[in-house]
């Protein structure tokens, strides 16, 4: 594997961008505008990274767009609440970096790059009103992107993502959220898939793709792997080399490389070391292998984490033949949020609040030190007919038969806990608590629905307690969930307030930056709130590209 | 509810395409994204095709019921998904020679009425007809390989396949899904007709 400076670059630019999401594209745009010449290199077939896979909500504090909306804020708020999430797991001087910058780069992408923000009105922080400083109305999402602006890129973007609906976030939640998605406006869906119209992740990214490949024409290669960094003799990083038609691509950055490939979520091996899961899957593209960490480690670039079990990992199941971009494809399990759905473990015991997956994180991951066991792994889901007859599973609506493959059924509770192995008269004795409970509303074991965030996203509006409803009317369904990461992950490169890659010896690499989730993530800490991720790509993004084009 | 209507000329006589018809296994492999299928029985058929719905390729699990075996007139039938949530009737109609034949492409073109929103099941028949269509055209499968035939005169077309079918998506998502399935199918079409073409053409030694 060479480092070595080549006899000739094939391509020579200032700035090189390695990943196409938020984090390299803001990175490239800031470099491009001052006055660098920048070229962004992707492994995947299509322009956007993780991002344009995702839910594209950006967590954007006191935003300009945030008082237009008349929601109001304020910076000290922010501290507090970012205070709160970190747990005290995170680097002080990186955060104060992050908290001074967001708003100024935010904005920088929308002012410059033509990205249409809005405020998600009435959206709530995870932890609201409980945390210090938390507040409404904080994340940002873009208006509907028409793809037909992209022109030759158009097909070489993410134009939907499995996860997410084509609806913006407005109609989602005016909808009766994802509860309610049976009684969606499908025509008015349909009608937004047939023009290309783009929401969530893919709209966002659109947006910036558009920015950077064909307002500013900034030259883009995908299915262009970097396979090295090359160093000169001082160690600066003064380029890359990529494989491009399976031969070497040698591109010279004479400025910086700034590398945001997402994670690891693809490597098993790294995944399950880094997230502590004795298995692991991936909702994401296939695409994304820790490249940042192996290309770092050669050159002496220093790994940082943060504690693994409270950030954005899931729960959830592969419907058997569904696949996306040739990889089965796996979905993180909302399920759990909506009413009469429970988990269980194998003892037949619940053991979280399912309805916010930042509670039932921890607890699933929590270790038996008598028994050398995680006695909560792995964890069932459950539902019953109440159910089924209301919401949809996955791909699979009211109505339509769940395979076998892919769910247990049973006409009684007992049947369905021997069918799953698990402990069936503590599973009667759980499901007889819970639904003393569930006539009134209530969890009193671990207050499913307490939060706002909870009932808004995957609460039915229609109950009491929109989390939170009898499990009982057979038949029953069982479904054995495994680790769905969403390629946010706890190992990354170790940053500075400039964005640049710290050497083991404690100094900065110069030409080497990291951005988006390939830089560790210490300026959050032991924390994960959506929006965090894509807003501190953008930033770091534009810290880093900035940095790099000597404009900081 | 969806509907897509296709229409073709061959020099073929309408028995050549009877009997490439009425034998699903001739043609059941050509089908975009087939997997399998399996005959219950003469009349009923249950299918698997690997299909693209957005960004998550499925596998489409449907029954074929055949109501009426008419040859070589007429063949009619009707779907039913088994983990799609639709329902669909169709006719396949075959008539003898017509003054149709001349249809600025040389005989045997294919001419097809795409409605706005023929929705994936439409989409996919759509390529089934037009696989009938070009595989008819060019050589049938009972005919010798070496034996060769002078291009057809314009107007020279001796029979006419007609296709018919009505799609009714299931399910609240059905105007969604439809949308998101448009793009890889018509692309999917237009790979199996290209494909049959050169096929034929490789057949006829062209």
């Amino acid at each position: 594997m060479s480092t070595r400076i080549p006899a000739q670059w094939d391509l020579e630019v200032d700035v090189v961008a390695v990943g196409s999401g938020l984090g390299s594209i803001t990175a490239a745009l800031v470099a491009h505008d001052a006055g660098k010449r920048v070229a962004i290199l992707d492994k995947a077939p299509k322009l956007g990274g993780l991002c344009g896979y995702g839910g594209g909500e950006v967590f954007v504090p006191n935003s300009r767009y945030m008082k237009a909306a008349g929601a109001p804020d304020s910076d000290d708020a922010a501290r507090e609440y970012f205070k709160f999430l970190s747990g005290g797991f995170n680097d002080p001087e990186l955060t104060d970096k992050l908290i001074a910058t967001y708003r100024e780069a935010v904005e920088y992408t929308g002012d410059k790059a033509g990205v249409k923000w809005e405020s998600v009105v009435g959206l709530d922080d995870y932890y609201y009103p409980d945390a210090p400083g938390s507040a409404t109305g904080r994340y940002l999402a873009v208006a509907p992107f028409n793809g037909a602006e992209l022109g030759e890129w158009q097909t070489k973007t993410w134009a939907s993502s499995p996860h997410f609906p084509p609806a913006t976030h407005e109609e989602m939640y005016a909808w009766g959220g994802l509860a309610n998605i049976t009684k969606w406006d499908y025509e008015k869906l349909g009608q937004r898939v047939a023009e290309d119209h783009r929401t969530f992740g893919p709209g966002m990214m659109g947006y910036f793709v558009k920015a950077a490949v064909v307002d500013r024409k900034i030259e883009a290669h995908t299915e262009t792997p970097v396979r090295a960094l090359i160093t000169d003799d001082d160690g600066r990083v003064v380029g890359v080399r990529a494989e491009k038609d399976g031969k070497d691509f040698f591109v010279r950055g004479t400025s910086g490389v700034i590398v945001g490939v997402g994670g690891y979520d693809h490597n098993k091996k790294l995944a399950m070391m880094h997230e502590e899961a004795h298995d692991w899957n991936s909702a994401t593209q296939p695409y994304f292998h820790g490249d940042h960490l192996v290309m770092g480690a050669e050159i002496g670039a220093e790994v940082a984490s943060v504690p693994p079990f409270n950030l954005a990992m899931f729960y959830g199941y592969s419907i058997p033949g569904e696949e996306h971009d040739g990889a089965p494809l796996w979905r993180s399990s909302w399920e759990c949020g909506c009413p009469h759905a429970i988990w269980v473990n194998k003892a037949g015991e619940r053991f979280c609040d399912e309805s916010f997956y930042k509670d039932y994180q921890p607890r699933i991951r929590q270790w038996n030190g008598r028994t050398q066991t995680q006695d909560n792994v792995p964890p069932y889901l459950i539902l019953d007919t109440n159910y089924r007859e209301r919401y949809p599973l996955g791909s699979f609506m009211p109505g339509m038969e769940i395979p076998e493959e892919l769910a247990v059924k049973a006409d009684t509770a007992r049947e369905l806990a021997e069918k799953l192995g698990i402990d069936a008269d503590q599973f009667e004795k759980t499901l007889a608590e819970f639904n003393e409970g569930a006539r009134e509303g209530k969890d009193p074991a671990f207050g499913a629905g307490h939060f706002p965030w909870s009932n808004r996203l995957a609460g039915d509006p229609n109950y009491p307690n929109p989390n939170v409803g009898v499990v009982e009317k057979p038949p029953f369904y069982g479904i054995k969930l495994s680790p769905v990461g969403v390629g946010i992950n706890s190992h990354g490169l170790r940053t500075n307030t400039d964005g640049q890659v710290m050497h083991v010896r404690g100094n900065p690499i110069p030409g080497l930056y990291a951005v988006g989730i390939s830089a560790a993530l210490l300026d959050l800490g032991n924390a994960y709130q959506s929006g965090t991720s894509n807003m501190r790509a953008i930033t770091w993004g534009y810290i880093a590209g900035r940095h790099a084009s000597g404009a900081s | 509810m969806a509907e897509v209507q296709h229409s073709a000329t061959s020099t073929e006589p309408i028995e050549s395409i009877w009997d490439f018809v009425k034998e699903i296994d001739n043609w059941a492999p050509m089908v975009t994204g087939y997997q399998q299928h399996e005959k219950e029985n003469e009349n009923d058929s249950v299918w698997v095709l690997k299909g693209d719905l957005g960004s998550v390729t499925r596998m489409l699990k449907f029954k074929v019921h055949v109501t009426e075996w008419a040859g070589p007139e007429r063949v009619t039938f009707e779907l039913e998904g088994i983990n799609e949530m639709m329902t669909g009737k169709g006719v396949f109609a075959m008539s003898g020679s017509s003054d149709t034949g001349d249809t600025g492409a040389g005989a045997g073109a294919a001419e097809i009425t795409r409605p706005a929103e023929p929705g994936f099941f439409g989409r996919l028949w759509a390529s089934i007809v037009r696989f009938f269509v070009y595989k008819v055209m060019g050589r049938n499968e009972s005919r010798p390989a070496q034996e060769s035939r002078p291009p057809a005169e314009p107007g020279a077309a001796c029979s006419e396949l007609r296709f018919s079918l009505e799609i009714t998506p299931g399910g609240p998502m059905g105007p969604m899904i439809n949308a998101m399935v448009r793009p890889a199918l018509v692309v999917a079409a237009e790979d199996l007709a290209r494909d049959i073409v050169a096929r034929v053409e490789a057949d006829n030694g062209a």
